[in-house]
């Protein structure tokens, strides 16, 4: 990077620089792109995730060509995805917070977030991956991490907030790179 | 009121199933009077006592299961009895009456129409009878008690009060066990003569820790020393104390102990079983033990091998293997692990036999096509040593499958069952007569491996 192409970045608003130094900034809009890409995917598909179950096939075996009487059925439970799936937050972590002081004095908060997590997860995934409103969805994911992360601090997940840990530097690594972002529907905020 | 189970001793068992009923056919088909025990609305009111992981494993089950009102919820530890408010309330939307006490939950509930219960071994019997006493139908997990005279007293109580009682070798109504039974091994004979049984429940050193509790949730000592508990670690890990329970043999492997008495039809006639604290050296039950069992039964003399190891999860897990003279069925509530395989050569006659009921096909192709199995890959025929095959080794068999497979959770046929015989729609598969009747020999187990001894059964033993 040149001394003269940095000054220009500095003094410029970012679109102008590109237009000034193309080949320098390439790497942050590649950089940018690469990093929201990441985060919208890790989002969408978390969220998605949400609404996945295992159900068994209804598919009843035949013997001598007749539907059995046993009840067995063709083949072993597989997945699918539904709106009746649908769970928030893990059945396992259900349990242990209904169990915590903390959410027994506000025992509306669990069953609202439980219903918010997924939509929530697949909104902010799809804004960043389309560049809606980038910086402002970035700042509401990384919100709602810390959320998912004070949750794992109440039951000491200490894994999972390491986790979440790495996922809050991409987020303001993401942010960073705010202004090389390219690709975008709404470069409003 | 008198049940018709009440008639059935263990001599009138084997008279039966000596007089031909077939494998299977007596434990199998246990005849017991409907009770009337659902509401006029049809919703069966039911109060869940214990909810620790197998009271959450049976709610999870029962979820599935329509037309059943969680009426009450019943736990010493504030932590599972909320546990159970929640999920009962996630449910139906609305909370359950919580007891830390089953008197007092017995006293004050009223429409109460049957109990699941899932407490600790030694809470069974008195659990189920007073249950059963308050005019309730009764669920309850095996092993029925940590002593045979508790289990005893369940039969007694079930007989007495004409009320339902199913205890909870949920196998007996698992659709792949069932049709094994009734299809391949007694109407396709399919083993030809079972002449050895296998089975076990191999669990690493991994899964069979101490079970862990926070201190902040630790129940009062007061209430522990109420409930027969000496503290929290006891309460937690009742399975491994004598007084409590009836250690591995019973936890692991009474289901399946279960399933050789119910597949062959016959209970044993001796039990010969050693034992060790091989590694877990501080806990009062044998961390590994192995039984023998010997059998008469209507096809002739059967030798049995059970071992339950907490020690190690090799060999695959946990299963049971009926071996015959055409054919070996090796089953699990595990899918993956059941295998069928057939023998290559068929046996020759036995000249002092009497003639089969069917020829023997040299082929199962027609079963295959029938629907009854399905194929599997055959092993490869294992490589030659040196250039030398041993001319006794034995051709490799050739492998099935069993047709289909359970599309729920694996205690949710049997609750079905269960609430099915409230409503006058179904006989119990498992009620306490005949469940009694087959885990009266796994009592004796442990005596034999402290004692070094074998035990030959006696009526005194089995008889209820």
């Amino acid at each position: 990077m040149t001394t003269e192409s940095t000054e220009c970045c500095k003094s410029t608003p970012a679109t102008e620089c590109c237009k000034s130094c193309p080949q320098e900034n390439l790497g942050f809009i590649y950089g940018a792109f690469l990093l929201r890409v990441w985060l919208a995917i890790r989002a969408i598909q978390t969220g998605v995730e949400k609404y996945s179950g295992t159900v068994g096939s209804d598919q009843p075996i035949r013997i001598d060509g007749k539907v059995n009487d046993y009840g067995l059925t063709a083949a072993e439970p597989v997945k699918e995805y539904a709106l009746s799936h649908y769970h928030g937050v893990p059945e396992a972590l259900m349990t242990k917070f209904t169990h915590e002081p903390i959410m027994m004095q506000m025992k509306w908060a669990l069953p609202l977030y439980d219903k918010v997590l997924g939509p929530a997860l697949l909104a902010l995934g799809f804004a960043i991956l389309l560049g809606i409103f980038t910086r402002t969805s970035l700042f509401l994911l990384g919100l709602l991490y810390v959320s998912l992360t004070w949750g794992l601090i109440l039951i000491k997940e200490d894994s999972g907030i390491a986790w979440l840990g790495i996922h809050m530097i991409l987020i303001v690594m993401a942010l960073m790179l705010a202004k090389h972002n390219r690709l975008c529907l709404l470069k409003k905020w | 009121m008198e049940t018709p189970t009440s008639s059935i001793n263990r001599r009138d068992f084997l008279a039966k199933t000596a007089a031909g009923a077939g494998a299977g056919l007596v434990l199998g088909a246990p005849g017991i009077l409907r009770a009337a025990g659902a509401s006029p609305s049809n919703n069966i009111n039911v109060a869940l006592i214990g909810h620790g992981k197998q009271g959450q494993v049976l709610f999870e089950s029962m979820k599935n299961i329509p037309g059943l009102h969680f009426q009450a919820v019943c736990d010493i530890w504030d932590y599972n009895r909320k546990a159970a408010e929640g999920h009962v309330h996630g449910l139906q939307k609305h909370m359950p009456k919580a007891y830390s006490d089953v008197d007092e939950m017995l006293a004050t509930e009223k429409g109460l129409d049957a109990a699941v219960i899932a407490t600790p071994d030694f809470w069974h019997s008195p659990h189920t009878v007073k249950c059963l006493e308050a005019g309730l139908n009764v669920y309850c997990e095996k092993m029925m008690s940590n002593t045979i005279d508790g289990a005893r007293a369940m039969v007694k109580a079930m007989q007495k009060s004409g009320k339902l009682c199913q205890i909870g070798h949920q196998r007996r109504s698992n659709p792949r066990y069932r049709f094994t039974l009734d299809q391949l091994i007694n109407n396709n004979k399919i083993c030809g003569q079972i002449i050895n049984v296998n089975g076990q429940w191999n669990r690493a050193v991994k899964s069979s820790q101490n079970i862990a509790y926070k201190p902040s949730l630790t129940i009062k000592p007061e209430i522990l020393a109420k409930y027969g508990f000496k503290d929290m670690h006891q309460f937690m890990n009742w399975r491994f104390f004598r007084d409590l329970s009836g250690g591995a043999i019973s936890d692991l492997g009474a289901h399946q102990i279960d399933i050789f008495n119910w597949f062959l039809g016959a209970v044993p006639k001796s039990v010969y079983a050693t034992g060790g604290n091989s590694y877990f050296k501080e806990r009062e039950h044998f961390d590994n033990v192995m039984a023998l069992f010997d059998y008469d039964t209507p096809q002739g003399q059967v030798r049995a091998f059970y071992q339950v190891l907490t020690t190690t999860s090799s060999g695959g897990g946990y299963w049971e293997s009926f071996m015959g003279t055409e054919g070996t069925i090796k089953i699990s509530e595990n899918s993956s692990v059941t295998e069928i395989f057939k023998e290559a050569s068929p046996a020759p006659k036995d000249p002092s036999a009497p003639p089969p009921d069917k020829p023997i096909p040299l082929s199962w192709d027609h079963l295959v096509q029938r629907g009854l199995l399905g194929r599997k890959a055959a092993a490869p025929p294992p490589a030659p040593a040196a250039g030398v095959v041993d001319s006794r080794v034995s051709k490799p068999p050739e492998g099935f499958a069993l047709p289909g497979e359970l599309n729920k959770p694996p205690h949710q046929p049997h609750l079905e069952n269960f609430f099915a015989s409230m409503r006058g729609e179904a006989k119990l598969n498992c009620d306490a007569h005949h469940a009694f009747l087959s885990e009266a020999p796994i009592y004796w187990v442990n005596p034999s491996a402290l004692s070094h001894q074998p035990i030959v059964f006696t009526n005194e033993h089995l008889d209820v």
